[in-house]
């Protein structure tokens, strides 16, 4: 057997190798539990190459064209699949039996390449040589995509180009063997025609893939993604490369534990270690337990309530391992209670008072989410502060959101409050900004909680001072019936996200 | 009117047929429920075709009465009660006062059967101000937040697409930009007249060169000629007074754009539409409101007059009508005003639905119109709500049928079956919104053969407007009618203006 058959078997086996670890990971990414999506892939995957081994009985003549044409069929299925899926998942609700639809193709086909190629070879080979060397280089293929495929593959070229060069490799070896079983071969001209074709349309997708990758979105997830749910109310993902543990909700970034503690020591401290005698706290939104866990410092707080809208996220960062390590059990602490409710309409039916709220509600990107930034949301929450309460706001960048930062402080003094723009860098984030409300005039505080990782007496008073590119700007107070902050932020992120 | 009665017979029958069955209809494999609702045509028609009196069982004397529970009759009684004069009643032929502006209710939403909002007033509509500020919704020259309209107000459908507010389309094209701008223009400049006020009476001339002309004429006589501002205009008239701009006044079609300019971005609205006012109006005259007492006669009897009712006859110094004008002409005994008045028939359906539907472009408004379409688009009832999300919804569907004549329409109206109406509604829903029947569970329809008056050409200066304004008594009219706007602000000045009278009349005596 010469070397070029070798080769062919070689690719072909890996082709196939990476079909599969290509479904496998995009639902891993997507769905989650990687355990269960592995499992189920590669066991649907050699159920169907046995289907396909035993298929191929039923082919009896013109082995070499049709072996040709199932590599052509296994580029162009195998090649468009992880983009067929990443649509699928973004445009539809039947991924999962895409999924299965695009493996168990691919697997019958990709059964049907040995026995049909063995095959072929029978007549020229002996048949033990046949079988060891056909069988040793489609193992020595698998090894060599299955180490590709992690350490070059997804790393450099993503899931959805990694398919469609493999597809483009099992069409080179369908033209490849209209050359080299030429003799045995009738109608070459138009199973290369062919090839060439599908090697066109491969190409267009491989060169395209960039953009298909945007228009899925999996581009946010560059890292492993270790849980994946669609609650109710949002899509959470969590993604963790090396120590960096990020969550996503609805694909945006809510924080990266190599960072978060200086997003939440900035949220909680400035305002919180100024009031000794805070008693009861709000928190409003920050289901991930972080800023709980800040505010569980401090000995003279007898009692939390979290509000947080979806059971989902609360459920979560309360019984995850990873993230009760992170928030440090914050959410099940006895002097935490977690409220599963919207927040605006649980202030309209409660009358607790409190001494320090913290507002941490996603960026205002739509009016939905935008009604937790109006004049009439802060004179609601004003009604629950007691007289020396203070409020703090996360109030998205005042360096990429400019307008956006000083519009939510502007719609707090609209209500009467006196205010404290400030500001942090948080590396995954950029420069971000809150703002500290309360009825009196706000004071630094004389000393911080120990045990900080970031936050300290002189660094809190740099943060309150604004450089020139982020100073105010003139802006309208933000109200439900009409909301310029959603337009305002619309309009500058627009211009930061390409 | 003989035509008229013959077909309306037959459509009451099928009314009530359809009313008492609760109708299911298969559409997309997803049974839709719903119905009729109580139209109040019966009892209606029962007045209009003279069925028999009943014998006199009650002899009540009161000095005062009020015939009809809408926002006139309404508001007559909360002036009256404000005045301190308290001996009136208010007889209401329907099983619920409120009129146009009524409601319903379900586990999803409350939602409104017909008015559904109020523009913010002008510091010159003194009533409507006055009202607000007793109801808290007015409260040191600041509106209640939650009851002006949130952010986005409206939203239009045009080009597969939603697109916020109006002017995506109007100034969509170089030539629409010019018109459009030119439009508005031609607006501030009638505004700068003062004649286009709310009320209509403090400003209007009796007499006005642009009530001699139809909004289409106006258009075309001053050179607007972009689709788009002319669909627009159409749709304005459809909207307000059920009917096309080719039928309705100048005057009144203008009037749609030149009255309203407001300091704060409204409208004021609530779920259950201007029944949210009308509640609000029960809670302090409703002990006075008799519901399914519709008056049959009205007569003079010395100085005052005799009110009777089907089981009653109510002695009395003056009666303020009330109701819609046509109905005079048959309860009135002399009523000799030849008021000839086109009334445009409405659909309005109220949509529960289980989920929100598919669609591209901006999110859903408050009001949700489509461009091309028969119907006025949809109000989502659960719009005023402050949670950030929201799973099942209430969505108000209206249809004025002015693609018609009043005739033809209310025959369509009243003919068609349950299940042929939501045909009709979804497919028009359908365009933005592929999968509206999956996500509708229940569709009901109310029907009113009579719902407004039209502004044709010429109403201003109608000579029957003036009878009526300077009736002397013992009746006065005070309805919405004559003005030939059915609107808020309409309805409650000549509630007031008659219950003015009244009192005049009562104290001097």
């Amino acid at each position: 057997m010469n070397i070029a058959l070798f080769a062919t078997v070689l690719l072909i086996a890996a082709c196939g190798l990476v079909y599969e670890l290509v479904a496998g990971a995009l639902a891993s990414y997507l769905l989650g539990d990687s355990v269960m999506q592995f499992s189920t892939v590669i066991g649907a995957y050699l159920f169907a190459m046995g289907i396909g081994s035993w298929l191929s009985r039923f082919i009896t003549r013109g082995l070499v064209a049709r072996f040709v044409g199932i590599e052509l069929l296994v580029a162009v299925v195998g090649g468009f699949s992880s983009t067929a899926l990443f649509l699928a998942f973004a445009w539809t609700d039947a991924f999962r039996f895409a999924l299965y639809a695009i493996v168990v193709l691919v697997g019958i086909l990709v059964g049907l390449e040995i026995p049909l190629l063995m095959r072929i070879l029978r007549d020229r080979y002996q048949f033990k040589d046949v079988v060891s060397n056909v069988l040793t280089f489609d193992y020595l293929g698998a090894l060599g995509a299955s180490l590709l495929f992690p350490l070059v593959l997804v790393p450099h070229i993503g899931l959805v180009r990694a398919a469609l060069l493999f597809g483009i490799v099992n069409a080179l070896v369908a033209l490849w063997s209209t050359w080299l079983f030429r003799h045995a071969l009738g109608a070459r001209r138009f199973l290369r025609v062919a090839c060439v074709a599908v090697l066109a349309l491969l190409a267009v997708g491989f060169v395209a893939g960039e953009r298909i990758t945007a228009l899925a979105e999996h581009g946010l997830y560059a890292d492993d993604v270790i849980f994946a749910r669609t609650t109710k109310y949002q899509r959470i993902v969590l993604t963790v490369w090396k120590d960096d543990l990020r969550l996503f909700l609805n694909s945006h970034l809510q924080f990266s534990s190599r960072d978060e503690y200086r997003y939440h020591e900035a949220l909680v401290h400035p305002g919180l270690a100024g009031l000794p005698g805070a008693r009861r706290v709000l928190v409003l939104g920050g289901g991930d337990g972080l800023a709980v866990r800040e505010i569980l410092r401090y000995q003279n707080v007898e009692r939390i309530t979290l509000v947080d809208l979806d059971p989902g996220m609360t459920s979560l960062f309360s019984t995850h391992t990873a993230l009760v390590a992170l928030n440090q059990h914050s959410l099940t602490a006895s002097r935490v209670r977690v409220v599963n409710a919207d927040a605006f309409v649980w202030l309209d039916a409660h009358d607790e008072m409190f001494d320090f709220v913290v507002v941490d509600f996603p960026d205002p990107s739509n009016y939905a989410v935008g009604k937790l930034y109006t004049t009439s949301f802060y004179r609601l929450l004003a009604r629950h502060l007691t007289r020396d309460g203070r409020v703090v706001v996360q109030s998205t960048s005042p360096l990429f959101a400019r307008a956006s930062f000083w519009c939510i402080e502007r719609t707090l003094r609209e209500v009467g409050l006196q205010t404290a723009p400030y500001h942090v860098y948080i590396p995954s984030f950029g420069e971000w900004g809150f703002v500290l409300a309360g009825v009196s005039p706000y004071r630094t505080p004389l000393t911080l909680p120990d045990g900080l990782r970031f936050l300290d007496l002189p660094a809190l008073g740099q943060m309150f001072d604004f450089p020139r590119d982020m100073q105010p700007v003139a802006v309208q107070p933000n109200r439900l019936n009409d909301q310029v902050l959603v337009r305002y932020y619309e309009r500058e992120w627009e211009r930061i996200n390409r | 009117m003989t035509d008229d009665r013959v077909i309306s017979r037959r459509g009451f029958v099928g009314t009530c047929a359809s009313a008492a069955l609760v109708g299911l209809s298969c559409k997309g494999g997803a049974r839709i429920a719903g119905g009729f609702a109580d139209d109040g045509g019966a009892a209606g028609h029962r007045v209009r075709d003279g069925a028999p009196l009943g014998r006199v069982v009650e002899r009540i004397k009161v000095p005062v009465v009020i015939v009809g529970g809408g926002i006139a009759g309404l508001s007559a009684a909360w002036w009256l009660g404000r005045n301190g004069f308290h001996d009136y009643v208010v007889l209401e032929l329907e099983d619920d006062a409120g009129g146009n502006a009524r409601s319903g209710r379900n586990d999803v939403s409350a939602y409104p059967w017909g008015a559904h909002y109020v523009p913010v007033p002008n510091r010159d509509t003194t009533l409507v101000r006055e009202l607000f500020s007793e109801l808290g919704v007015l409260r040191d020259g600041k509106w209640d937040e939650r009851a002006l309209c949130f952010s986005p107000q409206e939203r239009l459908y045009f080009r597969d697409r939603w697109h916020e507010g109006f002017e995506p389309l109007l100034a969509d094209t170089r030539d629409g930009r010019a018109e459009w701008i030119r439009f508005n223009d031609a607006i501030a400049a009638l505004r700068a007249t003062g004649q286009f006020t709310l009320p209509i009476a403090h400003g209007a001339p009796s007499t006005s060169p642009l009530d001699t002309l139809t909004m289409a004429q106006w258009l075309a006589r001053e050179g607007f000629q972009t689709a788009a501002l002319r669909w627009y205009a159409d749709y304005a008239c459809r909207d307000d007074y059920g009917a096309l701009a080719s039928e309705t006044s100048a005057w009144a079609g203008l009037h749609y754009f030149a009255a309203r300019e407001h300091d704060e971005q409204g409208p004021l609205t609530w779920p259950e539409g201007n029944a949210w006012i009308v509640a609000r109006l029960l809670e302090r005259v409703g002990s006075h409101v008799r519901t399914r007492t519709p008056v049959r006669r009205v007569e003079r009897r010395g100085t005052g007059a005799v009110v009777r009712t089907d089981s009653a006859e109510y002695e009395c110094e003056a009666v303020i009508f009330a109701a819609p004008l046509f109905l005079a002409a048959r309860v009135v005994a002399g009523f000799t005003v030849p008021v000839d008045i086109a009334y445009s028939p409405w659909l309005v359906a109220n949509l529960t639905l289980e989920r929100w539907p598919a669609e591209r472009g901006s999110p859903p408004a408050w009001d949700n119109t489509l461009v091309d379409s028969r119907g006025l688009g949809y109000v989502v009832g659960t719009h005023q709500r402050v949670t950030t999300h929201t799973d099942r919804t209430v969505w108000t569907y209206y249809r004025s049928l002015a693609h018609q004549t009043p005739r033809a329409a209310r025959t369509d109206l009243l003919q068609r079956s349950w299940a042929s109406w939501v045909e009709v509604i979804l497919a028009d829903l359908g365009r933005p919104h592929a999968d509206i029947a999956r996500c509708v569970s229940r569709v009901d329809i109310r029907r009113t053969g009579h719902a407004m008056a039209r502004p044709v050409p010429g109403f201003l200066s109608a000579p029957w407007r003036r009878a009526l304004a300077d009736t002397r008594g013992p009746v006065f009219y005070g309805h919405a009618d004559l003005s030939g706007m059915s609107i808020f602000e309409e309805a409650q000045y000549h509630g007031i203006a008659a219950a003015r009278s009244v009192l005049r009349r009562v104290n001097h005596a």
